[in-house]
């Protein structure tokens, strides 16, 4: 029992980091229309930025600040200089996601040769131990939550109430019509991937403190959790991935009480072909 | 040529097309402020292309478009908001998932922040009726309403001028004939240019200042309503051979 | 020397290996995000039929299986691992699913049975790997040093490599694999031509699938060993670099990408990094991935057609010399000189083919598996079309009827209680204002959609209940309103894709090869030629589909519409967008063909048209019937021309 009330504390951290990243990814695709399988990857770099800034000496915090800056300035120009001009010229979806794939190994590999294959941690205190009821969480695993927490009402209040956050819905709905508002489209395109790259940065951040140890490809496996959550909402649905997020989070880890921790990712992915296949709409239907 | 220097829309042997053959040639119209001018004809003679053209969402291979006395041929759709182009397009032209109210604030985007909610207040004033739905999904309106809200959207700026594609398309008679008879005389009345793109030439008519007879992607007639429900050529423009004939 | 013999053996594992991801991507559109995992159930399999118990050798690795079976039978075991793993995916592939969302779930199977059996080391020793795999024909033996025995062993997956190649063009030189093609430029207009796209996604999964699997038994009988690392989904990513940059859909392509990428590549650059010690050891192979996204990225942009781009199918004027070609009276299936064993495929074939759904109704002489009996060569003269293969109905005068049809589309009565009929021979307009109904109409006579209440009768039967492609194979044919040619397939290739009941037309007629087919195909070729005589695109008979006019691409449509034998054609404004000169030669095609015994019922806005071609004039407004007549008569009712006016 009490390892089953533990197993939920880990589901809530994993469902946590996972929500940052399929709520940046969904929003990426909705307003974009780009399917980035890039994404894990750039979390990637704006781990190792991170780990840059603190093994300089400085806290991670300020890592994680300087991760979500690099990995937005990413995502622009990945979009500026690649996803814009094939999609300028009408390159087909499947294409896009081709594309979306090299840039991937770019990034990913870029990051490999620079760093080399050896393992790294933050140098930072996990805190003091808490216990809440049949939950023992550190205080940074606390901070996770509390941190995803915060992002979520963020881009709620964000979607709902500001201006920009209604053109991107707009622009999401129909581009044309949106430009016939006098929106720019393309301005809140480039908007878009900066936000969705900050959103990146800090899910590769919180994603390596929750793992503790990390290299340049331990966000391979994390991208098939962030797709899971992103299909069962629906894709392009920010409610529906962060539905999709607690559902994955919890289900891997909550799972991993009954059948071997090995095979935890199989129930996402058992989750995540099995709504492809009844319903590609997703949880929550039709793209925001 | 009115005192707030409008003086609506002046297209100029437009010709357009979506990259092959242009599907319209050398048509030229007008839209002045305060009245209803209309473009008629047939399935397929070119008219929903016309509007594109005007609108940017087409590009222009020949001719010019100006409003205001300001050339905005080929600009994209964002500038021709800002000259003063509004748009309601036949289909899409909502923005479906998002509310009534953020739809009509979508409209507004271009206004300065404390000039929405007047804009607004008016709107609401020419469309008393969606007042009761604001927090409704625009997606989940009535034909009728769905129109009404997509005018009202693009009167959030009020606009120099009003292009309308086909608004009463897929409406009931009834419901479409309210629709030209009340709304778009409003727009209009509020110092608009309309220019209005119909299939249902009697209706559209009856509410018209000056009408445009369009076929086969050119300009076939012009004139009153009055001067061409006079002339048989109108009707054969629209059923082809001789009617007077029979 | 040993080092080239090791480059050969790689270059034919991954010439296969391209050859079945080219023939998934490039010819059929399927994209395989999960590709290398076809390749790995061969090599894993390959290894475990091959192997001796897993308690043999002291039981330091752990597999299932380890059954010592000799050669070819672990490689045979491969190929159909390999295929069999392809059936689970279908659904993906399915027509339901967008083909990025498909190739999304297969990129995230890979990624996770990779990890799967990383983790699960009962199944095949884990992280570690299978180790020790026999090499074939030497039993027992594990490391093979001979000389001799290398150069044979890289000979010999070169041959088979060779094989695959002659396999794979077979099929996709055949109309089977103009079918495959066909769907990768159009899906939805292949559905509607009575294609089967599950079952065409399923075949060229399985066929790919396979060809991996061989070509994984390939490699793991050479090196010996295989482990998880040796398949991550970053694999699949090089062959699809490799399949881009060499030219998809184009087999020399696909081999010419297998040794500039994966071959040139990877196995050159491993050697330099061996051989320079200095350097980090992840270094080489981090940039070498990055030189990968790289080449995907630029090639995509540059060339996407590929070094050496899919090559037009050009269709001589005579497919074949005078001297083989059969006489058009022997064309007929199942006779000439290759009665018997066709007769068998005939069989196979036309089971393969046939599209789900029982027979039964007005439809049982013309499902499926046609009978194999009537001739199919062309009719002499006349409406170039073959002789009947089915029975003829007792010909009623009114070919369509309908009783009181209605559509409703959420409360509103798109068409609302039309009884209308139309006479054989005749070529019948349909005219209103928008939104009246006529394009709803029509779908409710093709059964693209289904109609809400009221009765449909063709030839007499009652059709009402019917799907869109048994009213096809009754004879009752429609095209759509928007331009649906296959964009790169030629005119008549587009022509020939429509053809039904091709012998060739399946995966086991285009495996039995041209000899089987190649009756139906001249027949075929010289309907399409006829047909493109009659409307005047003869000269474009080996253009891409997609290089036409807007209005040529009508003809096309019309044409493709015709091969499939249809009695009665429902047309949707064929002449929208055409230039009136071609409108006319449209027009003038169309009516000769009614006075052959075609019906046609035509949907056109341009009146002009009407006046001149058509005759009765059907009149549609708000959903219903508003009067019948010569267009002439027409013009002088008072209730049509308020209708047009008022709309």
């Amino acid at each position: 029992m009490s390892l089953l009330v533990a197993s939920v504390g880990f589901g809530l951290i994993t469902a946590s980091v996972l929500a940052i990243a399929a709520v940046g990814f969904t929003l990426q695709f909705a307003v974009t229309d780009v399917l980035n399988l890039a994404f894990a990857a750039v979390m990637t770099a704006g781990a190792y930025t991170a780990y840059a800034v603190n093994a300089a000496g400085m806290p991670i915090w300020l890592g994680t600040l300087a991760a979500m800056a690099a990995c937005a300035v990413l995502s622009v120009l990945l979009n500026y200089l690649v996803y814009a001009p094939f999609q300028r010229r009408g390159a087909a979806p499947i294409t896009l996601v081709i594309v979306s794939l090299g840039m991937a190994l770019i990034v990913e590999f870029s990051v490999a040769a620079v760093t080399g294959g050896v393992g790294v941690s933050y140098r930072m205190s996990q805190g003091s131990t808490i216990r809440l009821g049949g939950l023992v969480l550190t205080t940074a695993q606390l901070a996770i939550i509390g941190i995803s927490l915060v992002v979520m009402v963020a881009v709620h209040a964000l979607l709902r109430y500001t201006r920009l956050g209604k053109a991107m819905r707009a622009t999401a709905a129909n581009r044309m019509l949106a430009r016939n508002c006098g929106i720019r489209a393309s301005r809140v395109i480039g908007l878009t991937w900066a936000l969705t790259g900050a959103l990146c940065g800090l899910a590769g951040t919180v994603f390596a403190i929750d793992v503790g140890t990390f290299t340049a490809t331990s966000t391979d496996i994390f991208l098939i959790l962030i797709l899971a959550a992103v299909f069962l909402g629906g894709p392009g649905h920010a409610y529906g991935a962060m539905l999709g997020a607690l559902v994955i989070g919890l289900a891997t880890e909550v799972s991993a009480v009954y059948i071997p921790a090995d095979y935890k990712y199989v129930v996402a992915f058992v989750i995540l072909l099995g709504m492809l296949a009844v319903r590609p709409a997703g949880l929550l239907g039709a793209r925001t | 040529m009115s005192g707030d220097g409008r003086t609506g829309l002046q297209a100029d042997g437009v010709t357009a097309g979506y990259g092959g053959d242009p599907v319209i040639r050398g048509v030229s119209v007008r839209a002045e402020p305060g009245k209803v001018a209309s473009v008629v004809g047939p399935n397929g003679s070119g008219k929903s292309t016309l509007l594109k053209a005007l609108t940017g969402v087409l590009r222009v291979s020949g001719g010019r478009v100006s409003v205001d006395g300001r050339e905005v041929t080929n600009s994209p759709p964002e500038d021709m908001a800002r000259a003063g182009v509004g748009y309601v397009p036949q289909v899409d032209d909502v923005f479906a998932p998002l509310t009534v109210r953020e739809n009509l604030e979508m409209g507004g985007y271009l206004l300065g922040r404390g000039q929405v909610g007047p804009a607004m207040e008016h709107v609401l004033a020419v469309f008393p009726r969606l007042s009761g739905m604001l927090r409704r999904p625009a997606g989940k309106l009535s034909g009728g309403e769905r129109k009404m809200l997509a005018m009202g959207r693009v009167l959030m700026l009020r606009p120099s001028v009003f292009l309308l594609d086909e608004p009463t398309a897929n409406l009931a008679p009834a419901i479409a004939r309210e629709l030209l008879e009340e709304q778009v005389r409003q727009l209009a009345r509020h110092g608009s240019a309309v220019l209005i793109v119909e299939q249902r030439a009697r209706a559209v008519l009856a509410v018209s200042d000056h009408t445009y007879v369009m076929g086969g992607g050119e300009l076939r007639m012009a004139g009153t309503p009055a001067e061409l429900q006079a002339d048989p050529a109108f009707v054969a423009s629209f059923l082809g051979g001789h009617v007077q004939r029979s | 020397m040993f080092y080239l013999i090791i480059l050969l053996v790689y270059a034919a594992v991954d010439a296969m290996a391209c050859l079945g991801l080219s023939q998934q991507f490039g010819v059929a559109g399927v994209t395989n995000f999960g590709f290398i995992i076809f390749q790995a159930a061969g090599a894993y399999v390959a290894a475990v039929l091959a192997l001796p118990p897993d308690t043999a050798n002291g039981g330091f690795q752990t597999y299932v299986g380890g059954f010592g079976l000799p050669f070819p039978l672990p490689w045979i075991g491969a190929a159909a691992a390999g295929g069999l793993l392809a059936l689970p995916f279908t659904f993906l592939v399915g027509r339901r699913l967008r083909g990025d969302f498909a190739a999304v779930g297969l990129l995230v199977t890979a990624v996770l049975l990779n990890v799967l059996v990383t983790d699960y080391r009962p199944l095949f020793n884990g992280d570690a790997g299978v180790a020790l795999v026999p090499a074939p024909l030497r039993q027992g033996m594990f490391v093979t040093t001979s000389n001799a025995y290398q150069v044979g062993y890289a000979v010999g997956g070169l041959a088979l490599a060779a094989v695959i190649w002659w396999l794979v063009h077979r099929i996709t030189e055949s109309p089977y694999g103009r079918t495959l093609r066909a769907m990768r430029d159009n899906d939805k207009v292949a559905d509607s031509l009575g294609k089967n796209l599950v079952a065409l996604r399923t075949g060229a999964l399985v066929t790919g699938g396979a060809i991996a699997g061989l070509s994984g038994a390939v490699l793991v009988s050479f090196i010996g060993v295989w482990s998880p690392a040796a398949w991550s989904y970053a694999e699949t990513i090089v062959l699809f670099t490799a399949v881009i940059i060499g030219g998809m859909g184009n087999h020399a392509g696909a081999v010419l990408g297998a040794v500039l990428v994966p071959v040139g590549f990877e196995e050159i650059t491993r050697f330099i990094s061996n051989s320079n010690p200095s350097l980090p050891p992840n270094l080489l192979p981090s940039l070498q991935w990055v030189a990968i996204g790289v080449l995907i990225a630029v090639f995509l942009w540059v060339r996407p057609q590929g070094i050496l781009p899919e090559r037009k199918r050009v269709i001589p004027r005579r497919p074949w010399p005078p001297w083989r070609a059969l006489p058009a009276a022997a064309a007929g299936r199942g006779a000439g000189p290759a009665a018997g064993p066709a007769a068998a495929l005939a069989v196979a074939g036309t089971a393969a083919a046939a599209a789900p759904g029982g027979s039964g109704g007005p439809a049982a002489g013309r499902e499926p598996g046609r009978p194999a009996g009537p001739a199919a060569g062309p009719a002499a003269g006349g409406f170039p079309r073959p002789a009947r293969r089915h029975p003829r109905p007792e010909p009623v005068r009114d070919i369509l009827r309908t009783e009181g049809v209605s559509k409703e589309f959420g409360g509103v009565h798109a068409v609302a209680g039309v009884s209308l009929s139309v006479r054989r021979g005749t070529l019948t307009g349909l005219i209103g204002p928008n939104g009246a109904g006529k394009s709803t109409l029509l779908s409710l006579l093709a059964g693209t959609e289904r109609a809400s209440s009221g009765r449909i009768f063709y030839q007499g039967a009652e059709i009402t209940h019917l799907p869109a492609y048994r009213r096809a194979r009754l004879g009752l044919v429609r095209t759509f309103q928007l331009a649906s040619e296959f964009k790169r397939l030629t005119v008549l290739e587009n022509l020939l894709s429509a053809v039904p009941g091709h012998r060739g037309d399946s995966f086991l007629g285009a495996l039995a090869g041209r000899w089987y087919w190649r009756a139906d195909e001249a027949a075929a070729i010289e309907r399409a030629r006829g047909l493109l005589a009659r409307f005047g695109l003869e000269r474009h008979a080996n253009d891409y589909a997609g290089e036409l006019s807007g209005g040529q691409r009508r003809l096309v449509e019309i044409m493709r519409a015709l091969m499939s034998e249809p009695d009665m054609l429902l047309l949707d404004e064929p002449m929208a967008g055409v230039h009136p000169e071609l409108a006319r030669r449209i027009g003038e095609g169309l009516r000769e063909l009614c006075r052959e015994g075609m019906t046609i019922l035509m949907v056109e806005h341009e009146l002009a048209i009407m006046d001149e071609f058509c005759d009765p004039v059907i009149v549609m407004a708000e959903g219903a019937v508003l009067a019948e007549g010569t267009m002439a008569q027409l013009r002088g009712r008072a209730e049509v021309v308020e209708a047009y006016l008022v709309g």
